[in-house]
């Protein structure tokens, strides 16, 4: 064999691990999806082909479309409060933290300890603290702010919020960590040369620092959006495929979950196609910022 | 600069203030988790949450490995966990050393579809994927999880290695080119060694991930024999009054091997967390 042949022979087989590993089991999944969100399909038995019907009964036929339009709505408070909480502690801390303050190395290990966690240990570890017999409900009637106890996971009124801030402690690191390290990479001569213009700390955070963060916080936007989008692992964990009370806490990934495996109680209204059609939706939903996240990556590249 | 950065003794004591709060946020639920799994009972957990266990019961972290299984949990989480290091490791660097390396018709579009895979996340596609692995005779195996969950990290890895192999000048693998190495020795004797940086940020990304990973082992494995911690940490969960101090136990049995690994290598876990984070 000469050396081309054999170059080209190596090369394939180097290229082919990779991408039958990849193509089986991600990227004919992902164009699966096409073809299969056009079909009714309990995942066993009888296929039937429907063409666009899954698509025009999730957002029309009133029983699917509520339950999608009230995921979807939950999923955006969710989003809201895991950003706002980021953008307003994260970015507070990680600007304390570009102070010369004692020990700040430490704190950044520290801040960052939660992000290894699995969300399985992140959230039973964070239940117990918010039961209505735990810490947090002690300390809130024993300092006489509420005379009984709140269920905070149990009502329908603050059971999403408090699991999107089971997301945020759990992830807060990570925001400070972005932050801070846009804010480190400001340029000094930028700084001294608005001190010698007479400006002062905060006019200069303000006007020098502030600018510089807005990449990280877009980045920060964009990736949170593309996981809390997909990721469902609090509700499924704490509530269940029902995302109770009352679907209260319901995401577009328990919907997806329970629409191909049905919920606790009624799997008797499976169906891979639908689940399949809300895949491509939100896919769709999410496409967007994952644009805008993967054109950042490439650019940088 | 100095200016700006310095603080005087009153700021440096408010800043004080403020990141220890915040270190007690973080630090309080840890606290709780190791004192609550050392307590006999759930009744002494409700009592005081922050007492000190009374007696000092390590039974707990026995019975949790023994009678509760996490034995088992433990080392399905470890197989699934390493073997989709070793998995990844191999196939992301031979394919990102194909797509950097070795361009040819087509290599462009091979890289563009992992980034599709970047883009739309695995998670997602669950009833397509359910098929394929049914059909593969793969559901409720430890190999079916393996295999997806490889394939879920690879185009985030793959475009960690590609970054950091263009990034790697051309002259070595030109010169062994010219002394007759083929693809295989170019990649194993001078590839390889160069991207260690890029190869540990990955396994150890790949570690983490996967050993946290509830949704893709939910899906595929049923019987509990099969289950990573993350699926048996819920026994406790189940019945009708959650085991708390059963379940600390449980937690912690479940983070140490990840705690252990950020402790050890902190640094290259931020920078790849914070670069494997496009993928999560």
């Amino acid at each position: 064999m000469s050396y081309a042949i054999r170059e080209r022979l190596e090369r394939t087989l180097l290229l082919v691990p990779g991408v039958v590993l990849y193509g089986l089991f991600n990227f004919i999944p992902l164009l699966g999806l096409l073809y299969l969100s056009q079909v009714r399909w309990r995942g066993i038995g009888e296929m039937h082909y429907v063409g666009l019907d899954n698509f025009r009964q999730v957002l029309l036929n009133p029983y699917f479309r509520d339950q999608l339009f009230n995921a979807f709505f939950q999923n955006v408070i969710f989003f809201f409060v895991v950003i706002g909480s980021f953008l307003i502690i994260g970015t507070g801390l990680a600007l304390l933290l570009s102070f010369r303050t004692w020990g700040r190395k430490t704190y950044q290990t520290l801040f960052f300890l939660p992000y290894p966690l699995a969300a399985a240990a992140v959230a039973f570890l964070l239940d117990l603290f918010v039961n209505t017999r735990g810490p947090l409900n002690a300390a809130l009637t024993g300092l006489g702010i509420t005379e009984a106890p709140i269920p905070f996971l149990g009502s329908e009124d603050t059971a999403l919020v408090t699991l999107a801030l089971f997301y945020s402690w759990h992830r807060m690191g990570f925001a400070i960590m972005l932050v801070l390290s846009a804010i480190l990479a400001v340029r000094n001569d930028l700084l001294e040369a608005a001190i010698l213009d007479g400006a002062n700390r905060l006019q200069a955070i303000r006007h020098i620092v502030m600018p510089v963060l807005a990449p990280a916080f877009v980045l920060i936007t964009v990736i949170i959006m593309v996981d809390v989008f997909n990721n469902a692992d609090y509700t499924l964990l704490i509530m269940g495929p029902e995302a109770g009370p009352l679907r209260s806490t319901d995401v577009m990934g328990t919907y997806l979950f329970r629409t191909a495996f049905g919920g606790s109680a009624a799997s008797v209204n499976t169906n891979f196609g639908m689940a399949a059609a809300i895949g491509l939706l939100t896919a769709i939903m999410i496409m967007p910022a994952a644009i805008i996240l993967a054109l950042r990556n490439l650019r940088r590249d | 600069m100095d200016k700006i950065f310095r603080l005087s003794h009153r700021e440096q004591l408010v800043v004080q203030v403020i990141l220890l709060a915040w270190a007690t946020v973080v630090l309080l639920p840890f606290g709780a988790a190791i004192l609550n799994s050392l307590k006999p009972n759930v009744g002494q957990v409700f009592r005081e949450p922050f007492g000190f266990p009374d007696p000092v019961t390590w039974s707990n972290y026995l019975d949790a490995w023994t009678s509760a299984n996490f034995g088992t949990y433990f080392l399905n989480s470890a197989i699934i966990a390493v073997s989709c290091v070793v998995l990844v490791v191999f196939c992301a660097t031979t394919t990102a050393f194909v797509l950097s390396r070795m361009p040819f018709r087509g290599s462009t579009f091979i890289f563009m579809c992992f980034m599709l895979g970047v883009i739309i996340p695995i998670r997602l596609t669950l009833a397509p994927l359910f098929v394929i692995v049914r059909e593969l005779s793969l559901l409720d195996s430890l190999l079916g999880v393996i295999l997806v969950q490889s394939a879920s990290m690879m185009p985030v890895s793959v475009f960690i290695l590609v970054s950091f192999m263009r990034g790697i000048s051309k002259e070595l693998e030109e010169a062994a080119r010219m002394d007759g190495a083929l693809p295989f020795r170019i990649y194993w004797s001078i590839m390889l060694p160069l991207v260690k940086p890029a190869v540990a940020t990955v396994a150890l990304l790949t570690f983490v991930l996967s050993w946290n990973e509830y949704f893709l082992p939910l899906i595929f494995l049923q019987s509990s024999e099969n289950f990573p911690l993350t699926l048996g940490i819920r026994q406790f969960n189940q019945q009708y009054s959650v085991q708390w101090h059963m379940m600390f136990a449980g937690i912690i049995i479940m983070m140490v091997p990840t705690i252990v690994a950020f402790l050890l290598a902190s640094r290259q876990f931020i920078s790849g967390l914070t670069q494997g984070a496009l993928k999560e």
